[in-house]
């Protein structure tokens, strides 16, 4: 028992150290804007679609932005799986069922750069709600297939682990809708099942072809003994392989399909030293060579997608480095037409309409597609944000713009705030390839932009004109070894220091013009991790993205320029603090603090408060390895700690200290954003409007804004505008039942921006941060019962606005328009008017906030303050157009005021229904106060395309002008004041007149319904 | 004699832990039921008149939403000196909403009749549900700003589906998402409840209610007051 009861100590005492009070519920109301873009998306690795319900509903799956579902054959799309993991690799829907779907996740797409998952899922409600339901050490999940008549029978097939071997792998099947799983098909800890197939027509028969394959940081290997093909004819109990006409093994991975229509016939692209499409027309049986174009055959380890119509046997489609299609059963290829529009290339997933065969879906590495026309011509979907960025990084400018490079997509730069938002085509590339690091250059004309293996350019803003600018090596020097993401950082301290890493540091201080080497080789030198060349396995794959014993991330510090850290992808960590003349290599010291020797060093962080302090995160995913690890040194790098926390998911990408609390600490790791209030003791995982398990690869802060700027590798950019409330959130605050944060002081305008339209590039966009501060409260606890609200008063005590306050824990925001209360309108009009929906902004002065919960009051001050930017407003001229707007406020009031007169005497001339009749003097009465009324305000208006404008309509319009007019008000629109108060006075003399000269008609009844207005 | 694995024996503990935790969907209702006055007031409600501004940057939107349990519902809207309503009984829908330009009431289409007919109830959902013939599934645990909520979500016969968050401590509900799909689109809003308060016949209503945005405070609610039926037909 006594073990038992240290086991239960542990448990609570874990239970305890994990209750501390700040979570990221206390910051849910500061939500990230998802900057997107939709402009370039991002890899997609599956499409389904419901088959009865006329193509309206589809599901996505992503490499690194979960799960999108349309529900409108594309026209928008959600996100559907925010919490979860984000690499998609697989999708099924029960086609019986369309609200049961399962989803696999851990793309197979096995590049150098594929994520990894934790799982299937299931949801019963298509979408809504998830559940794990097994398979949980998979990594990887390539196909989902689903017995049609009995849906609960399920076929699974796993690649299983990139990075080393696994039981965990194979083909798995489950007869009770994911309940339970039996694994029914394995080969061996080295293979995994790449497809699996099954015949529509007996689902007792199956094909899966097996998948021998490993990668290393240095290399990868596709193929081998366990790599086959196979059939079963009775649900999985048996297998038999099938060799008959196929080429001499090995294999590597193996596409395949059939024909939906004739499940004799069918298709596979066998990898092989022969790589080649086989054909069958026996179900399996027995297969022939067809010669096929390059891009049949190309990179069968990352296209292995084929498709036949479901049908039409004849028409076969192969989405791969292209699009091709065969209108002759894939006996020839014709790749698709350009006329509708560029198709990104790299096809991963295709889905065809049943009901509609001309309707299909690509899904590309630059996002999804769709045609018409069996896949001849195609047009992009611009509304999925899932693109995959590797660096972000900001500029000075004001907005600042963000910069950054993805996956397959090139390097971007887009503001983070503009007239109307950002939309798609604010987004501006700057460089191709795939982008990695793209940084701007202080000079505000300049970014240096880079793609894969180090090639890397100097572009001019202005012209986009680029020059490359990559080091040379010398004649003396080994070849230089760039690593697939390459490093290029400007200095945090000298921001005109420029640096880039091969196995060497370079300096440059003329914007990459010339170099200096600052360094020996940095890295391990490990030759027998330099053998890229012979990477791939049976097709051979050298495309930079193996590259080894390089440098992999560099930081000056912010203290000190001399003081350089470097890490490199082999776990060296070294720094100098002589600008390069010597070097120290703490690695060592790293290993003794339980982080993994041989980790890739994924960032450096030296401390901005302590030149002996630094952080660094270290990922070492890629030897099977997939532990946070986040280490920090206070003594510049000779003793570590590791820094730890039940909370973290994923390996580590990115670690980030605040600028001005050195407590506040951001870590970005493959499954999730972490912060830390207290140096790193307990963490929280960030959600904030962003996916809980995004795939965090870098982190920013910019100073002047306070803007948290985070780059996901599958959902895009993020910023959190303006984090001091998560910075301001100390213990003593946080233990208080409420807490009234100070409001900064507000500059008095209409926001930066005017509205700008709307996004004329359609697609994804994004609002712009808010345009004025907040007013921030804090609560321990949510209002269960209670009111809360926000009154803000004059300085002479006035009540300006009332505004209703939100009942959530933690942090709650208030957002105040500076403005007062808007006028009344007065009824009977057929016309709304919206320009009385606003009132004047209220001039410079110190205002009271009063937080009102329930029956307590907390107190503070805000400074409303003239904005002296604006150069054409003096503070002069703001109290001319304050005066004038108050003017225009009391005639606007004065003018509902008679209307409602009017209306009065009308009613209660109507009111006296036998004396209307009577009375003839009561209808011309009556008719001459309408006529008044209809001077004044619309009566008659019957369509928005018939406007009457009338005395009001002209005093609110004007009075509007002046509510939110920002510049000295001319001439021209102080004499209108008059003209229109002219314009009322007439109308006021009128029914004075009329009033007189009805008087001696005017009954009792009248003097007595208005002996107040008189 | 059998030996007993340690790790068994915690598992054991937590087990009892977690089932002590997890609680049935009828629990859940039934303490949902009790905790917004009880079955039995609730089945009294007959009718509702309900009072209730949305304010927005200073300006304010009135409106009065007048309810006969399962037969009739109408709310009236008042903004900027213009007054609109919509209308729905059993049979038909109207809507007027001069605020955009409509200058004359127009029909509901036949599909918002027959989604809409389950806005009719007036009664907490909690309490009719089987008898509407409705599922109702506890999902599990999910976060509400904050508060760790039971999720639950009920599925009507039409294309209507609802899931509610409810409060543990108090067992209100203080977050509702319902999702309809009507006229071949599919729509969904949000509505966040707080402020409950005993009202007219013992029962709990939510007197703040934050919907799409729009923050709504109830002013005044009256439970089961006479109402003129003729203000559900189509004004002359």
């Amino acid at each position: 028992m006594k073990i038992l009861f240290v086991i239960l100590a542990l448990l609570f005492s874990t239970m305890l150290f994990s209750q501390s009070p700040v979570n990221t519920a206390m910051f849910g109301t500061m939500e990230a804007r998802q900057l997107g873009p939709g402009t370039m998306s991002g890899r997609i690795s599956a499409i389904e679609g419901v088959n009865n319900d006329e193509g309206k509903t589809i599901y996505v799956g992503t490499a690194g932005g979960g799960i999108w579902k349309s529900t409108n054959a594309g026209a928008s799309f959600k996100s559907m799986f925010d919490k979860y993991c984000q690499s998609i690799g697989a999708i099924a829907i029960n086609q019986k069922n369309p609200s049961i779907v399962y989803v696999g996740t851990g793309e197979s797409n096995m590049r150098n750069s594929v994520s990894i998952g934790n799982g299937l899922y299931k949801t019963t409600d298509g979408g809504d709600n998830w559940k794990m339901i097994g398979l949980d050490s998979s990594e990887h999940i390539s196909k989902i297939v689903i017995n049609p008549e009995t849906p609960d029978i399920i076929y699974v097939a796993v690649p299983g682990t990139l990075w080393g071997s696994s039981k965990n792998r194979g083909v798995y099947k489950s007869i009770n809708g994911g309940e339970t799983w039996e694994k029914i098909l394995y080969i061996d800890t080295q293979t995994g099942c790449g497809d699996i197939l099954m015949d529509p027509t007996n689902p007792n028969i199956i094909f899966a072809s097996t998948w021998q394959f490993i990668r290393t940081p240095y290399s990868f290997d596709s193929g081998g003994k366990g790599s086959g093909l196979y059939k079963s004819t009775d649900a999985g109990k048996t297998w038999k392989e099938i060799k008959n006409g196929l080429p001499e093994k090995p294999f590597g991975r193996i596409a395949m399909t059939l024909s939906a229509s004739n499940p004799q016939k069918m298709w596979a692209i066998v990898e092989s030293n022969k790589t080649g499409l086989y054909i069958s027309t026996d179900g399996g049986e027995t297969w022939k060579n067809q010669s096929a174009s390059l891009n049949v055959t190309a990179r069968p380890f990352y296209f292995s997608t084929i498709v036949v119509d479901p049908k039409d046997e004849k028409r076969v489609y192969r989405p791969a480095f292209s699009f091709a299609y065969s209108s002759d059963g894939g006996h020839s290829f014709t790749e698709a037409s350009y006329n509708g529009a560029w198709v990104h290339s790299d096809m991963h997933a295709l889905w065809i309409n049943p009901t509609n065969t001309n309707v299909m879906y690509v899904g590309t590495d630059g996002g999804i597609y769709t045609s018409l026309d069996k896949g001849i011509t195609w047009q992009f979907n611009h509304g999925l944000p899932v693109g995959q960025f590797y660096h972000v990084a900001f500029d000075q400018k004001e907005p600042y713009n963000v910069y950054g490079g993805l996956q397959d997509n090139g390097s971007w730069k887009a503001p983070s705030a503009g007239p109307g938002g950002i939309g798609n085509a604010n987004w501006e590339n700057v460089g191709g390839g795939d982008g990695f690091w793209t940084v701007p250059d202080i000079d505000g004309k300049t970014v240096y932009s880079e793609s894969q293996g180090g090639e890397m350019s100097r572009v001019d803003l202005t012209t986009l004109k680029s020059e490359t600018i990559q080091p040379q090596k010398t004649a003396t020097e080994e070849k230089l070894r760039w690593n697939w993401n390459t490093p290029i950082v400007t200095g945090a301290k000298n921001p005109k220091n420029l640096y880039v890493g091969a196995q060497y540091l370079y300096k440059s201080t003329d914007q990459g013009r010339n170099w200096k080497r600052i360094s020996p080789d940095l890295t391990t030198n490990d030759k027998k991790k330099q053998q890229q060349e012979g990477s791939g396995g049976l097709s051979a794959d050298n495309t930079s993205a193996e590259n080894h014993c390089t440098i992999f991330t560099i930081a000056e510090s912010s203290l000190d320029e001399n003081l350089v850290w470097i890490g490199t992808d082999d776990g060296n960590l070294q720094y100098t603090a002589d600008a390069g003349i010597t070097w120290t290599n703490v690695s060592a010291n790293i290993s003794k603090s339980g982080i993994a020797k041989q980790a890739w060093v994924s960032s450096i962080q030296p401390s901005q408060f302590d030149k002996n302090t630094v952080y660094a995160t270290f990922e070492n995913h890629m030897y099977g390895d997939f532990q946070t690890y986040l280490g920090k040194s206070m003594d510049m790098g000779k003793t570590w700690s590791r820094i730890t926390s039940k909370e973290f998911t994923g390996f580590a990408n990115k670690i980030k200290e605040d600028p001005i609390n050195k407590n506040l600490l951001f870590l970005g790791a493959e499954m999730g954003l972490f912060a830390t209030l207290d140096g790193g003791n307990n963490w929280f995982r960030m959600k904030n409007n962003m996916p809980e398990y995004a795939m965090v690869r870098d982190i920013q802060i910019n100073p002047t804004t306070n803007d948290l700027i985070v780059a996901t590798h599958g959902r895009g950019i993020f910023i959190l505008d303006d984090i001091r409330s998560i910075r301001n959130l100390t213990k003593d605050i946080w233990e208080q039942d409420v807490y009234l944060f100070p409001t900064p002081d507000i500059k008095l305008n209409n926001g930066k921006y005017g509205w700008g339209g709307r996004q004329t590039s359609g697609g994804w966009s994004a609002e712009n941060p808010a345009s004025t501060p907040s007013i921030d409260y804090y609560l321990k606890q949510r209002l269960s019962s209670g009111k809360i609200s926000v009154d803000i008063l004059d300085e002479k005590g006035a009540l300006v606005q009332t505004i209703p306050g939100g009942v959530r824990r933690g942090i709650n925001k208030i957002n105040w328009n500076l403005r007062g209360k808007p006028p009344r309108v007065a009824t009977g009009s057929t016309k709304m008017d919206y320009y009385a929906l606003v009132a004047p902004m209220v001039m410079p002065g110190t205002y009271t906030i009063k937080l009102k919960i329930s029956d307590k009051e907390y107190i503070s001050k805000v400074n409303c303050i003239h904005d002296d930017t604006n150069k054409d407003l003096a503070l002069n001229d703001r109290k001319v157009v304050h005066e004038n707007a108050v003017r225009l406020l009391n005639l606007y009031n004065d003018v509902n005021n008679l209307i409602d007169t009017v209306s009065a005497y009308q009613n209660s001339l109507k009111a006296d229904s036998i004396g209307f009749v009577k009375n003839k003097n009561y209808k011309l009465f009556y008719d001459e106060l309408e006529k008044t009324r209809a001077e004044l305000m619309p009566t008659k208006q019957t369509s928005v395309f018939a406007d009457e404008v009338r005395i009001r309509d002209k005093v609110s319009k004007l009075y509007s002008t002046f509510c939110q007019m920002e510049t000295k008000p001319n001439a021209n629109q102080l004499e209108a004041i008059d003209v229109l108060t002219n314009e009322y006075k007439t109308q006021q003399n009128s029914f004075i007149t009329t009033s007189k000269k009805y008087k001696d008609t005017t009954i009792k009844n009248i003097k007595k319904y208005n002996k107040n207005k008189l | 004699m059998k030996k007993t694995n340690p790790f068994s024996l915690t598992l054991l503990f937590l087990g009892a832990f977690i089932s002590v935790s997890a609680q049935t969907t009828d629990e859940i209702v039934s303490k949902h039921i009790e905790a917004v006055g009880g079955k039995e007031n609730w089945t009294k409600v007959k009718s509702m008149r309900i009072e209730m501004t949305i304010k927005e940057e200073g300006n304010e939107v009135k409106i009065i939403s007048t309810q006969i349990d399962r037969k009739a519902k109408r709310a009236d809207i008042s903004f900027t000196g213009m007054k609109g309503y919509s209308i729905l009984t059993e049979k038909e829908g109207w809507e007027f909403m001069p605020f955009g330009g409509m200058t004359k009431p127009e029909p509901m289409t036949a599909e918002d009749i027959k989604i809409g007919q389950d806005d009719l109830q007036l009664q907490d959902e909690f309490i009719t549900y089987k008898d509407l013939e409705k599922k109702l599934e506890y999902i599990g645990k999910d976060d509400v700003d904050g508060t760790e909520c039971l999720k639950l979500k009920m599925t009507c016969k039409d294309a209507r589906e609802t899931t509610f968050y409810i409060d543990p401590a108090n067992y209100f509900v203080i977050k509702q998402v319902e999702k309809v799909k009507v006229n071949g689109q599919e729509e969904e809003s949000t509505s966040m409840f707080s402020n409950y308060k005993k009202i007219e016949g013992g029962i709990f209503y939510p007197m703040s209610i934050l919907s799409d945005g729009a923050n709504m405070e109830i002013t005044k609610v009256e439970v089961n007051p006479t109402i003129d039926e003729s203000i559900f037909s189509l004004p002359k």
